[in-house]
């Protein structure tokens, strides 16, 4: 096995964790890994209860998300597969996915935050469908600010009191999560919060 | 895609165009058995299989070839059927150099091979001039009308080549294809390419030179081997030049084709031999912030004399570790390795003398010259440093007039049946004739 990333052999030890299945097998290398850089950054805002963002959109960050998202290596997923599943392995918690335009999602054919998901072996529900097929990433922020809603809710929610989790790859300005939380919350959602992987902080 | 998709589909309605699927899948007993169309990679670990938005299945793609746009099994590759284009046969040849006579000769058999379509293995020492032993068998076939391919594993050599070919050959169309290439005549006569590029290519070329045949990572990958067999004509020769053959690749040329061996460098003299000198501990010591003893000798000596030189390190880490340590010695000193945006401005910094020597890993064991250098090897026991790679980095020392000698020395924690082949092999080079 080589690292997904550097493609550099493996060769770390197998362990008992892993053979019992309790710890996966890292599907990166040490020196890979340790470029990500883990900021843990908590933020809230008027609709947003909390965005909990994992790493920061470092260099090593935009090569990862280029390599998943522009090349389509959905053998990626995997690599946050084990820190998603400690942070969102929750019955308590509702996680809902950003979904993509079924008409981007058939031309990058899959989509990046249900593979992630599915990767880290999450249950989720595709509450939320995307109303229109503009990408956020070729948006200035003015042009992100005035848009109008991104996202509609196809299901009636059963449990309105449970803790929704909407989880996507990267947080910039916050749109779209701010569109997907007020998609929930007209339907009656209590409390909307997001998990993403990266944190942009260049403001545009 | 260079081509707009309304004249692909005319292609391929008028037949001119073949479609096929990108990943091929077999079912075996135990599952599924997936092959690359492109890169003709079979290696089952590199495919991941996924529920495709696409095509609706569970579709598989290739993660050996991927930087160059994903190929799965829902994509198609076009394979171009129709006419091919009729390149120009009246060729100029610029080039005013003289070869020796032995170059000469060499050139002379791998032009025979070349007009009778045999696959030629040009063995030549470093420093023996070997880009412009292929001048004549080039022009040849380029008078012929013939679609040229000059391949190598690296990008660097490429880089080096373009230049001397363009000026040799003024009036061919040349155009060079490596990874980040802007490339505008995919349909030139006379390419140069990464052997990573020939992926794109189906049965194209009349021939194909491959240079520095045993460079990292031809000969570790199959399917850059594979890819060079795929970009040639069904009886198109591939001819490799290479200053250590490997086994196989002698072997190979043995049996099926011919061998021109050079061993005598352009200005006549002997391939400097290696000293093995014994350092122990010397990750201890670097760790523990000290510079060996011998090697701080040897670096203070080449200071002293002014003379460049170029330390070879196994090890990034342990290089950028020692990088410190030398620039308290001369603070001019610094390290390359392949990650280094700059690292051509630097060896041309240490051609210019503005530096007095570099640290440096196997990646400026091959294609570079720097008059008057020395060079050493730092844990000179390590795998990395094969014979092939030995007989490299000391192809580095003595290169041009009139410093046809140098130092090259290797500092080791033990001699590695590597080391002892790497120097049999030059003595028996500066010998003069090998028995195969």
């Amino acid at each position: 096995m080589n690292c997904l990333l550097c493609d550099k052999r493996l060769d770390n030890q197998p362990t008992w964790q892993q053979l019992l299945g309790i710890a996966k097998m890292q599907s990166i290398c040490t020196a890979c890994f340790d470029l990500f850089e883990r900021i843990d950054s908590v933020e809230e805002d008027e609709i947003l209860d909390s965005v909990h963002s994992l790493y920061a959109y470092n260099e090593q960050a935009r090569d990862y998300l280029h390599q998943f998202k522009f090349l389509q290596d959905i053998a990626l997923a995997t690599v946050f597969a084990s820190e998603l599943r400690i942070l969102l392995n929750d019955p308590k918690k509702m996680i809902v996915p950003i979904p993509m335009h079924p008409i981007n999602k058939r031309n990058r054919t899959f989509a990046q935050v249900e593979a992630l998901l599915k990767a880290a072996n999450i249950s989720y529900q595709s509450y939320l469908q995307k109303t229109t097929e503009s990408v956020m990433g070729e948006k200035t922020r003015a042009q992100r600010l005035e848009m109008t809603e991104l996202f509609e809710v196809i299901d009636d929610i059963p449990n309105k009191e449970i803790v929704f989790i909407l989880v996507d790859d990267i947080y910039t300005t916050g749109t779209t999560l701010r569109h997907a939380a007020r998609a929930l919350k007209s339907k009656g959602a209590r409390r909307v919060e997001a998990v993403t992987l990266f944190r942009s902080k260049r403001e545009k | 895609m260079p081509f707009p998709t309304e004249s692909i589909d005319t292609a391929i309605k008028n037949g001119w165009i073949q479609v096929i699927e990108g990943v091929t899948t077999k079912t075996t007993w135990h599952g599924k058995h997936y092959t690359c169309n492109r890169c003709f990679n079979s290696n089952q670990v590199t495919f991941t299989t996924f529920e495709c938005a696409q095509c609706e299945t569970t579709c598989a793609y290739c993660r050996n070839c991927l930087k160059m746009g994903r190929v799965s099994r829902c994509s198609e590759l076009l394979i171009w059927t129709g006419q091919t284009p009729i390149y120009p046969t009246n060729h100029c040849m610029n080039w005013q150099g003289n070869l020796t006579p032995s170059q000469q000769k060499a050139t002379n058999e791998l032009l025979d091979s070349t007009k009778q379509g045999i696959p030629h293995l040009l063995y030549a020492v470093c420093g023996s001039g070997k880009t412009e032993m292929l001048f004549q068998p080039i022009h040849y076939l380029l008078n012929e009308g013939k679609r040229v391919c000059l391949a190598a594993p690296r990008v660097d050599v490429i880089l080096e080549l373009l230049p001397r070919l363009k000026t040799a050959f003024p009036d061919t169309v040349v155009e060079a294809l490596y990874g980040g290439a802007e490339v505008e005549r995919f349909d030139a006569q006379l390419i140069l390419a990464t052997t990573h590029q020939l992926y794109r290519f189906h049965q194209a070329f009349d021939a194909i030179f491959v240079d520095e045949a045993d460079a990292f990572p031809y000969t570790a990958d199959e399917t850059l081997q594979q890819a060079v067999k795929k970009a040639v004509k069904p009886n198109g020769p591939i001819h490799f030049v290479t200053a250590t053959p490997s086994a196989q690749l002698l072997a190979m040329n043995k049996k099926q084709g011919n061998i021109s061996i050079l061993a005598r460098r352009y200005h006549g003299q002997p391939l400097p031999e290696p000293r093995n000198i014994p350092l122990w501990n010397y990750e201890k010591q670097l760790k523990k912030k000290k510079i060996p003893k011998k090697l701080l000798g040897w670096t203070k000596e080449r200071l002293d004399k002014q003379q460049p030189f170029l330390i070879f390190f196994h090890q990034i880490e342990l290089m950028e570790l020692a990088e410190t340590l030398f620039q308290q010695l001369d603070e001019r000193i610094c390290a390359v390795h392949a990650e280094h945006e700059n690292r051509k401005e630097r060896v041309q910094l240490l051609r210019d003398k503005v530096i007095p020597g570099l640290l440096t890993t196997t990646i400026l064991e091959r294609g570079i010259t720097i008059p008057n250098v020395q060079v050493a090897v730092v844990g000179a026991e390590q795998t990395i440093f094969n014979k092939g790679a030995l007989i490299q980095i000391g192809g580095r020392v003595g290169r041009s007039v009139p410093n046809t000698s140098g130092d090259f020395v290797l500092f080791h924690q033990g001699i590695t049946s590597a080391m002892d082949e790497a120097k049999n092999e030059i003595r028996k080079l500066n010998k003069t004739e090998v028995q195969l």
